[in-house]
């Protein structure tokens, strides 16, 4: 039999040095952010039932989960997202608090995806959760708080992207077709696959609706996105003025040319219900953050609160980071050795080194020679024998 | 990955498609020559702001989908067996034919309560194909010939791609029932789309119009 004792799972890796110091400075510098704008950080258990995501909207394919069995035969999963075991906990144990609740998480979700696409099944994310709120100030928060997330990323290429899901699903309801067919749709304009979308409507019929619907894919870039999606649409009209609202609110603060609309953004494991966004790098194939407004997923558990939030794939993030910045693991300031007999007195000194801030290693070799030897190899600068005196 | 003002880079799956491609960019009037003439070279400029890529099929969609390349020429046969995440734009026309269920002439393949076996190069397609029927089959991945499959008395019938029909024909099989059309594909990365939203939406217009 094959042993697998040398090597990490498919889908998974170990981080060393600049990888694990580029992962905890981002985690670093986002949970100050989230922590300054009022969030208070929550874990949730890496092992879930599988019934918290295989609730009546089912937003995550079984095949992408992995499960395991508990000691009483029931189908445990391994976590593949963090909103749905927050919704849980905010609809039990915080079901009193007075809202809205600000939570947020930095912790894994693991996905079972196609083997060797050069996607990871252990994703590192970061995310806030601002449940209890429907307001209009409640979104300006969520989506300024993600927009400060991808400017601290140094990296000026960021694009930030606003979308409202609800466009779509008030043009789909009011045509007479099955959920199939709504779905087929949907999948198509999510691929912005303009030929068959073309057919596939045609096949419909010729209306307002399905033009509107044809158009769909089409409708993303920057203001000019407004004027054609209000002309396609009348009983869109209420959510065009509410996502132009936010768009000229952002872009207010300084953020104009970073800031795009796609009235098409529709993905299928959405548990959005409103306004929904995207944050992309150059140099990252997908995006890096996403999020909207989720209001009926709290229902889902019982507790029937509106909410928001985002989460930001953090290894994505760090990829493109370590492009533009180094983050090398720190070289020790100075390695101290000790005598034969002077061992303690060595550990001694190090320590009052160390009182100094400086980082301060033992030497572990019975020489000086070959501590001298090692020292050099790792570019250790400065050398302290201690002995019968300190030099 | 490297960081951005690189040309715009589109993966051409190597041979035909990538024959019709260049066919259609040098109609649109870009210099392809670096391309006709291309030796052993697997990246090549077509222009000052085109990189072209040559790979095969399946890769075409991996580069894609991780963004290394912008845009992409793939068959939709291989986009239905692999599926991804990516942006399918366009419907480049060329690359016809047809997914289809095939085997031995007169024989009924839907007779009987014998699980079936099928032969195909593409798992997926088949897989997904008889789940919609409701029909549990068993599925043998072949990687040449699939036509020799149901010949050698390995399976029932096979899926796969088919064209004029003649190879099928000249070993004594038929097409039982189509399965869905296939051409060529322009496909987009998901980020580069909004990135370098001009530069592609207009290398796309000129695309559409310069379509048979």
């Amino acid at each position: 039999m094959k042993r697998y004792d040398l090597l990490t799972p498919e889908g998974t890796k170990d981080l060393l040095f600049e990888d694990c110091a580029v992962r905890r400075s981002l985690e670093e510098k986002l949970s100050r952010i989230f922590k300054s704008m009022g969030y208070c950080e929550i874990v949730t258990p890496g092992l879930e039932f599988f019934d918290i995501f295989n609730l009546n909207s089912r937003y995550f394919p079984q095949e992408s989960m992995y499960k395991l069995v508990d000691n009483k035969g029931r189908i445990l999963v391994v976590r593949p997202d963090s909103t749905l075991p927050i919704a849980r906990v905010a609809a039990t144990r915080l079901k009193d608090a007075r809202l809205p609740l600000r939570l947020f998480y930095r912790q894994n979700v693991y996905r079972n995806k196609p083997a060797m696409r050069g996607r990871s099944d252990e994703i590192h994310q970061m995310g806030i959760e601002l449940i209890g709120s429907d307001s209009k100030r409640a979104d300006l928060e969520v989506l300024t708080g993600a927009i400060e997330v991808l400017s601290s990323l140094e990296n000026d290429s960021f694009r930030f992207e606003l979308g409202d899901i609800g466009y779509f699903r008030k043009l789909v309801e009011r045509l007479a077709i099955d959920k199939e067919t709504k779905e087929e749709i949907r999948s198509l304009i999510e691929v912005k696959n303009y030929p068959a979308l073309n057919d596939l409507l045609d096949s419909i019929g010729s209306n307002e609706i399905t033009s509107a619907l044809k158009q769909l894919p089409r409708l993303f870039g920057g203001e000019e996105v407004f004027e054609k999606a209000e002309r396609l649409f009348e009983g869109g009209k209420d959510i065009i003025a509410n996502l132009r609202g936010i768009y000229d609110s952002l872009t207010a603060l300084g953020y104009n040319g970073k800031i795009t609309i796609d009235l098409g953004l529709v993905n299928k494991l959405d548990y959005y219900t409103g306004v929904v966004i995207k944050g992309y790098l150059e140099g990252y194939g997908d995006a890096v953050l996403s999020g909207g407004r989720y209001n009926k997923l709290l229902a889902e558990f019982g507790y029937d609160v509106p909410a928001t939030g985002f989460a930001v794939n953090v290894d994505a993030a760090a990829k493109v980071m370590k492009q533009t910045n180094s983050y090398p693991a720190p070289v020790p300031d100075v390695i101290v050795f000790g005598e034969d007999g002077y061992e303690i007195k060595a550990v001694e000194h190090a320590a009052e080194l160390r009182k100094d801030g400086l980082i301060a290693e033992l030497s572990v070799f019975d020489t000086y020679e070959e501590t001298l030897d090692y020292a050099k190899e790792k570019h250790i600068g400065r050398i302290v024998c201690v002995g019968e005196n300190i030099k | 990955m490297e960081k951005v003002n690189r040309p715009l880079r589109i993966a051409l799956t190597k041979g035909r498609l990538e024959k019709d491609t260049v066919g259609l960019l040098e109609k649109i009037g870009y210099d392809c020559a670096a391309v006709r003439d291309k030796g052993r070279r697997l990246i090549l400029p077509v222009g000052d702001t085109i990189e072209v890529v040559l790979a095969k099929a399946a890769d075409v969609i991996t580069y894609v989908e991780n963004g290394v390349c912008d845009m992409g020429v793939v068959g939709k046969d291989t986009i239905m067996e692999m599926n991804g995440k990516f942006f399918e734009i366009a419907d480049l026309g060329f690359g016809k034919c047809r997914f289809a269920l095939a085997g031995k002439k007169g024989t009924d393949f839907y007779s009987g309560y014998n699980v079936k076996t099928i032969a195909t190069k593409y798992p997926n397609v088949s897989r997904s194909f008889f789940e919609k029927k409701g029909m549990d089959v068993d599925i043998v991945k072949i990687e040449g010939s699939v036509e020799l499959a149901p010949l050698l008395g390995l399976a029932d019938a096979i899926v796969d791609i088919v064209e004029t029909g003649t190879t099928l024909k000249e070993n004594g099989l038929e097409v039982f029932e189509d399965i869905s059309p296939i051409s060529a594909r322009l496909i987009v990365n998901m980020v580069s789309l909004k990135m370098r939203q001009q530069e592609i939406e207009s290398l796309i217009k000129l695309i559409e119009e310069n379509l048979n």
